[in-house]
């Protein structure tokens, strides 16, 4: 075969990787994507974003089912087929990631299925079913993501379970604890309580989902305050022993020995760079073994850049498409930067809570002044009508320009409201801004205008008067 | 607690030099006012004064390092007067810097990749370069990542007040393409947002030095590859050229020049300096037409203050001053500097000269200090000894007006019924058309020419 040299070749197939990938053919380079899988998707379509969230949707129509009878619409017992959902879910991520191989094809991006390591800083070795082949290019965007992390000395197996094994859904234990109660633990975990596990969760710091604000956090635990079994804050797990059932000793505030059928270790993620010959290139790591990367998201050898979970926090899906295009647009001689002001995180609970920009507890850590507004969804008509007035979207401003720093919105739907907070804060606007645009009535945005209303004393719905000043 | 000596400001519109001499050493005892190191900036080689005496405890530059405004030269061990308020000060500063260090937490990924961008740049594998060579580079490449570091932190700091920078994606996009620094400009828009217009005039030069460097870049940007058409050499710019370079290219954008042209009569002059030549041999001083010329341009400052003045564009005002300090071009081995005779108005031309004579040879010898460049009104450019019949000058900006002086001739003159020879002093004078029109610059240099001709007349007549 004729030595072909790439243009741009991308190894990870993930929503980081295709987006690169994507743009660098739009931009009319020769592009290449190196994935283990048959087509692009990563572990957001095939092992994340996508299947964790077509569960929780099946979760959330049964518990809306049972919820219903309060509005005198009554449903027999839902009766959850384990097989049938797990089908169901399989076919959004088949149809989404068949989707993107013929997206693939139309753009001529050349897919690579294998396993790829730097030989030097202009050749692969990519392997595939022990067959390998050298591959060189120009430029590469490394997008190998990031792994689930496990409590050291601890195995993943079949009953200890990372996220990526728990959303093959193999079954529904009856009792399941889930270690970690960041966004992942609890998604995981909301999913597994609402097919019937009995669900524990242990969390070493004193919160739920730590760094989210509390206010936010406290509407979902008022929701959930049935969904599991126990939650205990300040513990961790000191070890994990038996097979079939699994003995689990606790050490801190629950200290003690526990009894599950299986446990998810939901700890967190690490940046993947194992086995990718790094070594025979210029590009370096951090101490946490984040690649390093300029604001163009090019690493220290010049010709390689490096986007995504394995490019440093936050590993957020559409960081890392974002990155990607940045990457891409950079390769082509672009002057172009990655320089977000907001970057949306969502947590699709039930409530969903989502943020964008600086939180509070950011702005208390590093002393940055503001100003935060609140409406609670108790005064908003849409939320009345959905039956879920349980919600809370707060506005945090700059006291001095009024400008909007952040949003912070929990409650129904919150990560489909958060788009106009994360417009917001990159067009800087202002609060008189959300005020004077005229926002749909009845729907769940208008809980963000009237926040903005309520720094003026002027919230149609809340009566609370300014303050007179002095 | 030890005193820092830092990089006071050299000059009006010099931030930086490089340093060429460090004049002291470690456990000298300096005194105030004393020399510490010699910087080559702004048209100049200048000594850079200690602010301070006392004993050097630590000297923190070497030959060779950029210096900016504010940088600390040397730590001298601790004196006895006003310690305690250097304390506080100090102390102070240093809750300053780590207040923003607190708040630094989130940034520092960032600062991270900053870092990967300098080495990136530095590992450049298509850089061929042997292995001493490149061991050298990396060790300046340490310093200068250190400086960059020092500069980085300043600017965090700074960005840390101003909070996120507030402008639309767009727009950010916008400012990276156009070469402007998104965080130097300054917003219009409601809650200071920076828009699209902020950036464009940014652009356009309403905040100076953005422009600068955006048209710079792009005259880079567009220079050929010369080697495609033979042999090139690349050579660094020195301080004097780059700050040559910088005024120059700042003057000519800035000020709307026209250049006036006539001659002087100088027969009778010249007798009279050959009259007078031994005399002001005696005093020392050597006579010279550029002395002559210099107390001339006093006594015509004098007399045509719009030309002893600067434009102040941005508050629409012009600025009158009631002293007169004339600058000489001085031709060195290292490139044009600018000397200035203070209040050459209350001066004799014998003073004069003798001045000169002094200020130039300092000026060969690189040992002008700054302050005796500073503060000129109008400036003299005599290019007569090299030769040339008329050149147009550039106003060195912000002064408004020029005068250009080439070599004299003896031509034909027609009086008294018939032609005579004389010696005729070809005078040029450009000035900023902003502050002064055309009829009054024609006025000006006739004068000059006049007087040079008769400055009798002119005495009688109340001109001088």
């Amino acid at each position: 075969m004729a030595e072909q040299k790439y243009d741009v070749i991308v190894i990870g197939g993930g929503p980081g990787g295709y987006a690169a990938a994507f743009m660098a053919a739009d931009l009319g380079m020769q592009a290449a994507l190196v994935d283990p899988e048959e087509n692009p998707g990563g572990v957001c379509l095939y092992r994340g974003c996508i299947p964790s969230k077509a569960l929780l949707h099946v979760v959330k129509l049964k518990q809306e089912a049972l919820e219903a009878s309060e509005f005198g619409l009554s449903f027999d017992e839902p009766d959850i087929n384990v097989k049938k959902v797990r089908e169901w879910k399989n076919s959004v991520v088949q149809k989404l990631v068949g989707g993107l191989g013929q997206l693939s094809k139309k753009r001529k991006v050349e897919h690579i299925r294998g396993v790829a390591k730097f030989t030097d800083a202009n050749t692969l070795e990519v392997e595939h079913d022990g067959k390998s082949q050298e591959v060189s290019f120009e430029h590469a965007i490394i997008a190998t993501g990031s792994e689930p992390a496990s409590i050291p000395g601890l195995e993943f197996s079949k009953n200890i379970m990372s996220s990526a094994s728990a959303l093959d859904l193999p079954d529904v234990p009856d009792s399941l604890l889930v270690v970690g109660a960041g966004y992942i633990g609890l998604e995981i975990g909301s999913v597994y309580a609402g097919m019937g596990s009995k669900v524990s969760v242990v969390e070493m710091t004193d919160m739920l989902m730590p760094g989210a604000d509390r206010d936010l956090v406290d509407v979902f635990a008022k929701r959930n305050k049935e969904l599991f079994e126990e939650i205990m804050l300040e513990t961790k797990v000191a070890e994990i022993s038996g097979k079939r059932k699994l003995k689990v000793k606790l050490e801190g505030k629950h200290e003690g020995e526990y009894k599950f059928d299986k446990v998810l270790i939901a700890i967190g993620r690490k940046p993947r760079t194992k086995n990718l010959g790094l070594e025979n290139t210029q590009v370096e790591t951090d101490d946490k073994g984040f690649i390093k990367v300029n604001e163009q998201r090019q690493t220290a050898e010049s010709n390689i850049y490096a986007i995504g979970d394995v490019s440093g926090e936050p590993m957020l899906a559409h960081k890392a498409s974002h990155e990607g295009k940045i990457a891409a647009e950079a390769i082509a001689g672009g002057k172009v930067a990655y320089e977000p002001k907001a970057i949306p995180a969502v947590v699709y609970t039930d409530p969903e809570i989502a943020w964008c920009g600086i939180t509070e507890n950011e702005a208390k850590a590093q002393d940055i002044p503001i100003k935060v507004v609140k409406f609670p969804w108790a005064a908003s008509g849409r939320a009345a009508t959905l039956g879920r007035s349980d919600g809370l979207t707060k506005l945090i401003f700059d006291p001095d320009t009024e400008r909007i720093l952040g949003v912070g919105i929990a409650g129904k739907n919150a990560g489909d409201l958060i788009p106009e907070a994360v417009l917001a804060v990159e067009m800087a606007a202002v609060a008189k801004d959300f005020s004077l645009s005229i926002h749909p009535h009845p729907t769940l945005s208008e809980t963000i205008m009237e926040a903005a209303d309520v720094l003026y004393g002027q919230a149609t719905h809340i009566y609370r008067p300014k303050r007179k000043k002095k | 607690m030890a005193k820092e000596i830092k990089m006071p400001q050299i000059s009006e519109d010099a931030e930086s030099g490089t340093i060429v001499e460090v004049m002291v050493s470690e456990g000298d005892t300096i005194e105030e006012e004393q020399s510490i190191i010699a910087v080559e900036s702004d048209k100049a080689s200048v000594e850079v004064p200690a602010e301070a005496g006392g004993k050097v405890k630590e000297i923190k530059v070497s030959e060779g390092d950029e210096i900016n405004v504010g940088d600390v030269i040397l730590i001298l061990e601790a004196g006895e007067n006003g310690e305690d308020d250097q304390a506080e000060d100090e102390e102070q500063e240093e809750k300053e810097d780590e207040q923003p260090e607190g708040k630094k937490k989130e940034k520092a990924e960032e600062e991270e990749e900053d870092d990967g961008d300098t080495e990136a740049k530095e590992k450049d594998p298509k850089e061929e370069v042997d292995k001493d060579e490149v061991e050298d580079e990396e060790n300046e490449d340490a310093d200068r990542k250190e400086k960059d570091k020092e500069a980085e932190g300043k600017n965090k700091k700074e960005a840390n007040k101003k909070g996120e920078v507030p402008a639309a994606p767009s727009v950010r996009r916008m400012a990276r393409e156009m070469n402007v620094d998104i965080y130097a400009v300054k917003g219009t828009g409601p809650g200071e947002r920076i828009t699209a217009d902020d950036v464009k005039a940014a652009a356009d030069g309403k905040s100076g030095d953005q422009k600068k460097s955006a048209s710079e870049q792009s005259q880079e940007s567009s220079l050929p590859d010369f080697s495609q058409w033979g042999e090139i050499e690349r050579k660094k710019m020195s301080g004097i050229r780059k700050a040559t370079a910088k005024s120059m290219g700042n003057a000519w954008r800035t000020v709307p020049h026209v250049t006036q042209f006539d001659k002087a009569n100088i027969s009778t002059l010249q007798d009279f300096m050959e009259q007078y030549e031994a005399k002001a041999a005696k005093a020392g001083a050597k006579l010279t037409v550029t002395a002559v010329l210099v107390k001339l341009s006093a006594s015509a400052l004098r007399a045509f203050p719009k030309f002893n003045a600067s434009v102040d564009i941005e508050n629409q005002e012009i600025i009158y001053k009631k002293y007169i300090n004339i600058g000489v071009a001085v031709d060195t081995e290292n490139g044009l500097l600018v000397p200035v005779i203070r209040d050459a108005d209350r001066k004799s031309v014998t003073s004069i000269a003798l001045e000169l004579g002094e200020i130039a040879e300092k000026a060969r010898e690189g040992k002008l200090s700054m302050d005796e460049m500073k503060g000129g009104n109008f400036t003299v450019s005599n290019l007569g000894g090299i030769g040339g019949t008329n050149f147009t000058p550039i106003v060195y900006h912000p002064q408004v007006a020029i005068l250009g002086v080439s070599r004299n001739q003896i031509e034909p003159v027609y009086e008294d019924g018939e032609f005579k020879p004389k010696t005729m002093l070809p005078l040029s004078l450009s000035y900023d058309h902003r502050a002064i029109d055309g009829a009054e610059a024609a006025r000006f240099l006739r004068w000059m020419c006049q007087v040079m001709e008769d400055p009798f007349v002119m005495l009688m007549e109340g001109g001088i």
